[in-house]
């Protein structure tokens, strides 16, 4: 699972020329700067983050070269790839990575400055969309199952309103925006 | 060890998922709390915690909501406990942050006043299994024992968001193994036992997701598990419900059960299928109910 296959294609690196014009030399702060950022730059490049990952073998980019791109300012590239939302969220580049970066952190970072410039998956915005409207991601369809098990038939202790009115104050609001 | 005078007591945070998708996970924890004497209290008034989808979207949204969850049960100031990792990650992950920046947590704690609200950070955010591991206790729990599960091999799925990051979550493998062992059953060990079972990924990419848990259905099946055990609402979705799914796409049959720990735990303690819900688990839970029968 964790090999990257290294026959066919590019060799995992970055060999295509880049385009200097097109750093962003702020980016690298940006991201230092956002929660759980900032050992960014302490990754030497050793590449166990992509070793770890049970998925990167399908990335175009792959978890260190994201990380490399971020240092390097590639702002663009990081913020329209597939793979930061692709990322499963579960720990195991993070939990390896011999500097402490904060690998899957940083990767939660930048998703949300891709959704600050609108870019998110239409299955995620849906997810936003339940949450601003109906305060909640699952709601209760089978009460006598409930009921069955002696429980009261609806979610115990649930406000809807809260979310609703917190989500209203910030970035969901803004990316639902006057859809709802 | 600490003899206890008064009933340990905690504020319950069920989340949305356990009540809609898994009461029989909800009845099975109440009734393994209760043989345990541990009070829980369901929480009033409190928000979904958005899920590790709202942290990706909206990163101080995700904190507000959570931080409201911890700042209300602060009022009272038990612990809370949860039977989902998805809720626990979010809430853990949050208090985390909230003790170690002073400055994000004044900026929260500003929003939370016009609600009445502050977060002290006297309520702790813990997974329902690491308070029965150590409030409880592994000896405790083996004393009450009276169907045990011997000799069936258990496979454990953690879920990512129980285990990692460490630093935050503070929960150890060893916890749920010892936790399983207790009611007799022997723990099986599988290579990919570390590895997602895909559930995040669901809404961005399907097929990834079902890869998922099917790798980690066939590891748990190749290394001869008998049933799975997991803690977490979604996790479950994966592996149990997801096996008709795997039906439909690959063909493929796994008739592995996916139980919720506190089911275990409750046929040990001897109570029947009924008792913990066996009935609503989407693969049926033959094995186990056949060695019981014994
Ligand atoms: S494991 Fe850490 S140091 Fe190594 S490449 Fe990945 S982020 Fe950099
Ligand atoms: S958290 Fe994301 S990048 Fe890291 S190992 Fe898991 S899937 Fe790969």
């Amino acid at each position: 699972m964790t090999e990257t296959d290294e026959t066919t294609g590019p060799p995992v690196t970055l060999i295509d020329a880049i385009d200097m014009s097109k750093l962003d030399p702020k980016f690298r702060e940006k991201i230092k700067s956002m929660p759980n950022g900032e050992a960014l730059a302490a990754c030497f490049a050793c590449s166990t983050c992509t070793a770890a990952c049970p998925t990167a073998n399908m990335w175009k980019f792959k978890p260190h070269q994201l990380i490399r791109m971020i240092l390097l300012g590639m702002r663009e590239e990081v913020l329209s790839s597939n793979e930061i939302w692709l990322c499963l969220t579960c720990y195991e580049c993070q939990e390896r990575c011999p500097q402490k970066v904060r690998v899957t952190d940083i990767f939660f970072d930048c998703k949300n400055l891709a959704a600050e410039e609108g870019n998110i998956p239409a299955n995620v915005l849906a997810l936003a969309k339940e949450l601003l409207t109906k305060g909640q991601l699952y709601t209760v369809t089978a009460d006598w199952e409930r009921e069955d098990m002696g429980l009261e038939p609806e979610v115990p202790g649930l406000s809807v309103e809260a979310i609703k009115r917190i989500l209203k104050d910030t970035r969901t609001k803004k990316l639902v925006g006057g859809e709802e | 060890m600490v003899v206890k005078s008064k009933l340990p007591t905690y504020n319950l945070y069920i989340g949305c998922s356990v009540p809609v998708n898994y009461p029989n996970y909800e009845a099975a924890m109440l009734k393994v709390a209760q043989a345990f004497d541990m009070e829980l209290i369901y929480l009033e008034d409190v928000a979904c915690c958005g899920s590790p989808n709202l942290r990706a979207f909206d990163y101080m949204g995700w904190m507000t909501v959570n931080a409201r969850t911890l700042a209300i049960a602060d009022k009272n100031g038990y612990d809370i406990v949860t039977p989902c990792n998805g809720c626990f990650a979010s809430l853990k992950d949050v208090y985390h942050h909230l003790k170690h920046d002073d400055e994000t947590r004044t900026k929260i704690n500003k929003t939370l006043k016009k609600e009445g609200l502050e977060f002290k950070g006297t309520a702790k955010p813990r997974h329902f299994v690491e308070a029965l591991y150590h409030d409880i206790g592994i000896d405790e729990i083996k004393k009450k024992i009276t169907k045990p599960l011997d000799g069936v091999g258990i496979a454990i799925h953690y879920g990512c968001h129980l285990l990692r990051p460490a630093d935050v979550t503070e929960f150890k493998p060893e916890y749920l193994q010892e936790l399983v062992e207790a009611t007799g059953a022997s723990v099986v060990e599988y290579p990919l036992w570390k590895q997602c079972c895909g559930a995040t990924v669901l809404p961005v990419d399907e097929d990834l997701a079902i890869r998922l848990a099917r790798d980690k259905l066939k590891s748990m099946k190749e290394a001869g598990a008998v049933f799975a055990t997991v803690v977490c609402p979604a996790c479950g979705n994966q592996l149990d419900l997801q096996q008709l799914g795997l039906k439909e796409s690959y063909g493929e049959i796994y008739n592995l059960p996916v139980l919720v720990y506190p089911q275990i735990l409750g046929l040990a303690l001897g109570m029947d299928d009924e008792e913990v819900g066996l009935g609503m688990n989407r693969v049926p839970a033959n094995p186990i109910l056949d060695h019981l029968s014994d």
